[in-house]
């Protein structure tokens, strides 16, 4: 206040104004990135992230187990054995010809039942479980009377089955529900969450375009959702990959496109973060109460395929979904309805699809860039 | 009018509910108070020149600048707000740092801007600390420190002597007056009329969201013809003045000061109640003084608005 105005003027309004914007944008970064990782408002995001990568992790940890139990069980038997030597079992076939098949049981179980007779009396029956093991399937019979009365085949993780699970989790679960509500409680709260603390004005009051401060904010946001949800799906597929061995591990990730598919699953989860961040934020600032425009967003993806082509484009889920490397098959007896919202019948091109996603947030933002600039500081009215 | 702060018929309006209607006033340099009751619209006006919020209607510059244009606008005004929130964790160095750096500024020449404006407000041995743990008084002060921080030509301060102590009204009153004296801006609200009559150059009246007076008190008070004028002489005899007074037809009321050393006279005519005086100095009575009792914010806002909510 007591320098000369001439001093007074220099600084900031010197430099050139794609250097000053660009220092602008770090300043409310740097602001931002604090509150956005430590917010304890947030907690629930990273549970969010961390949900799909214990799922995985839980389910290597019992595959691992299998593996090992099946391993051993595969080194007792009398002989080597294949998938197709435990198929050969079927029904009816006596205890003696199984074990003429296939060799001693490693594990037998034995009990004796009493069945009651026609005039009040009963007999004994005799009662076996034997388990098999060609190393990574299982073979569990159930033998009564000395024959075979029930053969049930529990097959080992199957990459392929894997593969699909993997992409129904990620899909359905993963994108859909984690990425979108994570980005709804970051990205809302980059004003909303101000308004409501009334700290706001703090930015409002500073030299620097609402556009400018906007951008910085939503930058914050990005690498935040970015770095939790990337994080989370890199662990889930290390998770994933882990619970192969490693031959089968370096055959599908070098030989089997997987490789290919984590880069791919990795790109799609920052999309997301960018669609989502981008919808979430001109949602936080259009509307006082998140839940409703929430809600929209949600019914909005999910109904994405019951649109018609024109306004599908405006939405995240369609670009997302066909991006995704791998295609979730619809089982058979699916519902209809239940089944289109698992196609895709009009995937577009992976170019088209990425373009899609940031145009579709480029929109969003121009609405979050225009509402910015009419946005009031009115603490009293929230 | 590059070197004024103009309003020209702004109103705003919060839904049905009227913030200030029809304000015209073209604010020149120094101190100017904004004083009225509690909901007056002192506030919503502030908001208004800073662009915190849009006018319904009407045009605001301030020194040429549009207060939609905050880049602009914020590298001439620093605003101390009423708002007692600040961003979370951050210590009142780091506040005034952020806000410096928001700006544009390099980090060297925000850290020595940052620490020169929290050394004016006298809060360099708390700026380490974190602001949750402030008091009234230095949350007040670091906001003050914040508006300062980069130089502005206009200062727009909301109550900013709320919860300071006495010492450090008294330092802040210094401040003010020697920005206004190099040719400043200060915008000031506040309630405490006492301290409006003692820092500002000018006031403007608020009442109901409209603007009652504006201008320099003694002039505002000369516009009040409804009331009359209050005279307090000081004199060796002050019975055998107030019944020479009583002698002038403009003379309303005498009576004897209640330290028996002076008259309180009111009248509708000053200036002929002056020229008597010279006739009865003249005639023998020693006149001490004479001074006009109720030219000040006090008696103008009383007399305008009525003395509702106002500390005296």
């Amino acid at each position: 206040m007591t320098e000369p105005i001439a001093e007074r003027m220099t600084e900031p309004m010197t430099r050139p104004a794609t250097r000053l914007r660009f220092e602008q944008i770090r300043s409310v970064i740097r602001l931002e990135i604090k509150k956005t990782f430590f917010a304890k408002r947030g907690l629930w995001v990273y549970v969010l992230a961390l949900l799909p990568v214990l799922l995985l992790i839980g389910h290597t940890i019992a595959n691992s187990h299998q593996r090992e139990r099946s391993a051993w069980l595969a080194r007792q038997n009398e002989k080597p054995l294949t998938y197709q030597d435990l198929q050969a079992v079927k029904s009816g076939m006596t205890s003696e010809e199984v074990v003429a098949l296939i060799g001693k049981p490693p594990i037998r179980f034995h009990w004796n039942r009493q069945r009651a007779l026609g005039r009040g009396g009963s007999v004994n029956v005799a009662h076996e479980s034997y388990h098999y093991s060609d190393g990574s399937n299982d073979l569990y019979l159930e033998l009564t009377a000395g024959k075979v009365e029930r053969v049930i085949i529990r097959e080992g993780s199957n990459i392929g089955e894997d593969n699909i699970v993997f992409a129904g989790v990620f899909q359905f679960f993963f994108i859909r529900l984690a990425v979108f509500f994570g980005c709804l409680g970051i990205f809302m709260n980059l004003f909303r969450g101000e308004v409501l603390d009334r700290s706001l004005h703090f930015y409002f009051l500073a030299p620097i375009r609402r556009e400018v401060l906007m951008a910085g904010k939503f930058l914050a946001g990005l690498l935040a959702t970015c770095v939790i949800f990337v994080t989370s799906e890199l662990l889930q597929i290390i998770a994933f990959t882990w619970n192969f061995s490693p031959n089968m591990r370096d055959l599908y990730l070098y030989q089997n496109h997987g490789l290919a598919h984590a880069m791919t699953y990795l790109g799609v989860t920052a999309l997301a973060c960018l669609g989502y961040g981008a919808f979430s934020l001109a949602a936080g600032m259009l509307f006082r109460n998140p839940i409703l425009p929430a809600a929209a967003i949600l019914i909005w993806e999910a109904i994405n395929p019951f649109l018609p082509p024109l306004l599908k484009q405006f939405s995240v889920i369609y670009y997302l979904k066909s991006l995704c490397p791998v295609i979730v098959p619809t089982p058979p007896g699916t519902p209809p309805l239940f089944a289109m919202l698992i196609s895709n019948p009009d995937p577009v091109s992976g170019t088209i699809a990425v373009i899609g996603v940031v145009t579709v947030a480029l929109l969003a933002l121009c609405a979050s860039s225009f509402q910015v600039r009419r946005m009031e500081i009115n603490y009293t009215t929230e | 009018m590059n070197d004024r702060i103009i309003f020209e018929n702004v109103s705003k309006f919060y839904g049905e509910i009227l913030g200030v209607n029809r304000v015209n006033l073209s604010i020149p340099a120094g101190i100017t108070s904004l004083v009225g009751p509690n909901g007056a619209g002192k506030t919503t006006l502030m908001n208004l020149m800073t662009g915190l919020v849009r006018p319904s209607r009407g045009c605001i510059r301030v020194l040429g600048c549009r207060t939609d244009e905050p880049e602009e606008l914020f590298n001439i005004l620093g605003y101390c707000t009423q708002f007692d929130a600040f961003p979370k964790g951050l210590t009142g160095y780091q506040f005034v740092y952020s806000y410096l750096r928001l700006g544009g500024r390099d980090s060297a020449s925000a850290e020595q801007l940052a620490w020169r404006a929290i050394d004016r407000v006298n809060l360099v041995d708390a700026a380490a600390r974190s602001i949750a743990g402030y008091s009234k008084g230095m949350r007040q002060r670091i906001r003050l420190a914040q508006a300062l921080a980069h130089n502005p030509r206009v200062l727009v301060l909301d109550e900013p002597l709320n919860g300071l102590d006495p010492l450090a009204r008294a330092e802040m009153i210094v401040l003010f007056r020697a920005a206004a004296a190099q040719g400043c801006y200060l915008i000031i609200s506040s309630h405490i009329l006492h301290e409006v009559d003692v820092i500002s150059d000018q006031v403007i009246l608020l009442s109901n969201g409209y603007v009652v007076a504006e201008g320099e008190i003694q002039s505002l008070r000369s516009e009040i013809r409804e009331h009359p004028a209050q005279i307090l002489i000081r004199c060796s005899r002050p019975r055998e003045l107030a019944a020479r007074t009583m002698e002038c037809k403009q003379t309303i009321a005498v009576s004897i000061h209640h330290d028996e050393r002076g008259v309180l006279v009111k009248t509708r005519d000053a200036d002929g109640l002056y020229l008597m005086l010279n006739q009865i100095a003249l005639n023998g009575i020693e006149i001490e003084s004479v001074s006009p009792a109720d030219d000040d914010v006090n008696s103008v806002y009383e007399y305008l608005i009525g003395n509702d909510e106002v500390v005296q």
